[in-house]
């Protein structure tokens, strides 16, 4: 009986670990996680070597280290390449996760009630 | 020559095709499809002569060969492109006809020859009436073939270098073997479907003969998938030089959505089998499994996408659609004609019971599928509604896709143990405390090296507790014959992927990079090792200029090289040194060389090697079937 109290302070001690140590990303790791390098097929400019990619990652760096605000950086790339930039669809266009979303619930809905749960 | 022959060998091969599906005699389907498989070897070497005799006269091989192109490459080139892949692809459906004939064949029907000749003559009606890896060239660009013809006896044209292959496609042995496993598992999806319509057709649905056909034929090309997904994400890290193995592009996504729907339905049939349910259930995913493939050959040959691999363009996408119209259309009609068999399927007794969990994995699975599906297409979606474009990129699936994997995870941690009653989870938990506990203290003990998140602490706890059970369960029971090697393969399987985990959340948790200029024989420091730079040697070979760049850390001496290939406008492609551990690599890509000082990208990637050992031990499922003869 005992050692499930072990399992409880054990669980307990893992969900603090990362508020005890947290990790950090830098603003501009997750930018230039995010940016479509335009000339590369499909790499955003953090996976892309290319000389492109990398004067735009110069760019942003500028950017954060003027302290420029998420949208304004969001804005600012927009405006010059078109939503396409942005490889994190999620900023811009909310109705990508709603699709997926409802359309999932509505199948697990469908599944549960009307296959298989007993009458 | 070869140009002749190949097209009329496609010519014969489709009438015997056309003969085979009106046929009715036993012996002569069990001749005509040897023949056709016999056909469809010869055309495979007829190709492979004319790359390796560089017969330019012929427009593919004018387009996506050279003379300089190095042997192992040539014999790649035939898959290389969009017209030679689908004589691959014909190749393996051939080969998959004559094994399904021999070992799967219902005895008293001759509907399934027919389903599968079906499916055979649509593909190679492709390569007889619309486009030919044997078609002639009668127009020369500067450099390949701009014009062909497919009809035989036409004046031919030769060019004398040829274009050659995409570099990309020319610079890692990989290449030689990705593609045929891709398309093996591809292409053994039709199996499956040819099994579940043909022996629901003739209704002899009394029995459930139908499931396990469908889930012996499913397991050989999922073996397939998983290893040629494995091999493509190995190829990208390796040669592409970006430190990544995976980007979520449309190709990938497309041969994700099969793996992930066949492997819900190795779930599923299971249930089928003992407990007579999910009936109606299985047979859609049998369906979807075989029209995803379709879908994804149309998604990517046919130029709809922008995409790595969309390297070929033809008119194969109306073509495509059709087909998936036509398979979809015999499908539901087959399907409709069963809905009596289909309403005899049982209801789920116990949702904590083996059915229970086996309802939440399809449901996690095919969600999945469906959230990749939608991401792939959304751009799409997109640009004809608003007309503009979007890019749906990682960040997108990390989202959606990931925490459905993690829960999928968290349930094979029960899979070891299931009984068709419900889950006792103090019976369990009592059963399992010591490995638990000892689980999680290794868990603690590993995130204090970590970068914390909780994405990271969630899946190493899963992996850590599921290898610890699954391993503790294969040193208990694996010898003692317990007559269910289907178990086994699930259970070396899900160890697999329990490794796989932790190599992935690894990799995408604690990875960095950081850049370096320096010159010759000068050295540097990165995760406490010191680096030395030699001076670049440059190469000259037939297809590529190579630069190499000597690195040496104080056991081995590694080459990054900068590949610029001769028949290629393109930038120049940057493969990486690799100094290898068990827990991280230390990957080096030149960036740019300016005289002799040189900019390098040094990353620290962790788990790669755990994710390969993982994703080997997945491959290696199939051991447990030998030993009872069981294929």
């Amino acid at each position: 009986m005992k050692s499930r109290y072990i399992t409880f302070a054990l669980i307990i001690i893992i969900l603090l670990m990362p508020l005890l140590f947290p990790s950090s990303e830098s603003r501009l790791e997750t930018w230039s996680k995010a940016l479509l390098c335009p000339v590369c097929q499909g790499e955003t400019i953090y996976d892309s070597p290319s000389e492109y990619a990398d004067d735009m990652r110069s760019i942003l760096e500028k950017q954060i280290d003027d302290g420029l605000t998420d949208s304004e950086i969001n804005e600012f790339w927009v405006n010059r390449y078109g939503e396409r930039i942005i490889t994190n669809p999620i900023t811009n266009n909310l109705e990508i996760l709603l699709l997926p979303l409802s359309i999932v619930l509505i199948f697990i809905s469908i599944f549960i009630r009307k296959l298989y749960v007993k009458k | 020559m070869i140009y002749n022959t190949g097209i009329i060998f496609s010519w014969i091969s489709f009438s015997l095709l056309i003969i085979l599906f009106f046929n009715k005699k036993n012996l002569y389907t069990e001749i005509l499809v040897r023949v056709n498989l016999f056909i469809q070897v010869l055309l495979f070497c007829l190709l492979e002569v004319g790359l390796f005799l560089n017969d330019f006269s012929l427009s593919y091989i004018a387009n996506f060969s050279a003379k300089s192109t190095p042997p192992l490459y040539k014999f790649a080139s035939l898959w290389g492109s969009l017209d030679g892949s689908i004589l691959l692809w014909n190749l393996c459906l051939s080969l998959f006809m004559y094994f399904y004939l021999k070992f799967y064949k219902d005895p008293s029907s001759n509907i399934d020859v027919k389903i599968f000749t079906l499916i055979m003559i649509f593909f190679v009606g492709y390569t007889v009436f619309s486009s030919s890896p044997f078609a002639g060239c009668i127009e020369l660009a500067t450099v390949g073939c701009s014009s062909s013809t497919i009809l035989p006896f036409a004046d031919l044209v030769t060019s004398n270098i040829g274009r050659g292959p995409n570099p990309l496609l020319q610079n890692h042995p990989l290449m030689a073997i990705h593609p045929p496993m891709l398309y093996i598992g591809y292409v053994g999806m039709t199996m499956p479907f040819v099994a579940a319509t043909s022996r629901l057709y003739s209704k002899k649905e009394d029995s459930n003969s139908w499931i396990e056909v469908a889930e012996k034929t499913t397991y050989i090309p999922w073996l397939f998938l998983t290893i040629g997904i494995t091999l493509g994400a190995a190829w990208s890290y390796e040669v592409l030089g970006w430190g990544g193995y995976w980007a979520w592009d449309p190709v990938e996504n497309v041969s994700f959505i099969p793996w992930l729907l066949a492997t819900a339905f190795l779930h599923s049939s299971k249930i089928q089998k003992t407990q007579n349910t999910l009936l109606n259930w299985n047979y859609i995913l049998v369906g979807l499994m075989f029209l995803s493939t379709i879908f994804g050959t149309f998604i990517t040959r046919s130029g709809v996408l922008i995409s790595v691999h969309a390297f070929s363009n033809g008119n194969i996408g109306t073509y495509l659609l059709f087909g998936m119209l036509l398979f979809g259309l015999i499908f539901i009609v087959i399907g409709s004609r069963n809905i009596e068999y289909f309403s005899k399927s049982k209801k789920i007794d116990n949702w904590f019971g083996k059915s229970g969990f086996f309802v939440y994995n399809n449901i996690f699975l095919f969600s999945s599928a469906l959230v990749v599906f939608i991401g792939t297409i959304f751009p799409l979606i997109y640009e004809t509604l608003y007309s503009r474009q979007i890019t749906v990129g990682r960040a997108y699936y990390d989202i959606l896709v990931g925490p459905l994997l993690l829960i999928l995870l968290g349930l094979m941690i029960f899979s070891v143990k299931l009984s068709i009653r419900n889950l006792n989870i103090r019976k369990w938990l009592n059963e399992y405390i010591i490995l638990l506990n000892t689980a999680l203290i290794v868990t603690i003990f590993s995130l204090f090296l970590l970068n914390n998140s909780y994405s990271l602490i969630i899946t190493v706890s899963f992996s850590f507790i599921l290898i610890f059970i699954t391993v503790n369960n294969l040193y208990k029971n694996f010898r003692v014959p317990k007559g269910n090697s289907s178990y086994w393969t699930g259970q070396i399987a899900h160890l697999g992927i329990g490794i796989f985990a932790l190599g992935i959340i690894l990799n995408v948790s604690q990875s960095y990079s950081t850049e370096k200029e320096l010159s010759s024989f000068e050295e540097f420091n990165f995760n406490n090792e010191t680096y030395f730079v030699y001076d670049a040697i440059e190469e000259s070979l037939p297809e590529k200029n190579v630069i190499k760049l000597p690195i040496s850390d104080t056991e081995h001496t590694k080459y990054t090289s900068l590949n610029i290939f001769k028949n290629s406008s393109q930038q120049a492609i940057s493969s990486p040194a690799v100094f290898r551990s068990i827990i991280n690599d230390i990957y080096i890509t030149v960036k740019f060389i300016d005289e002799d000082s040189y900019k390098l990208i040094v990353r620290n990637n962790y788990g790669v090697l755990i994710m390969w050992i993982g994703l080997l031990i997945t491959s290696l499922s199939f051991l447990p079937r030998l030993r009872k003869n069981e294929v």
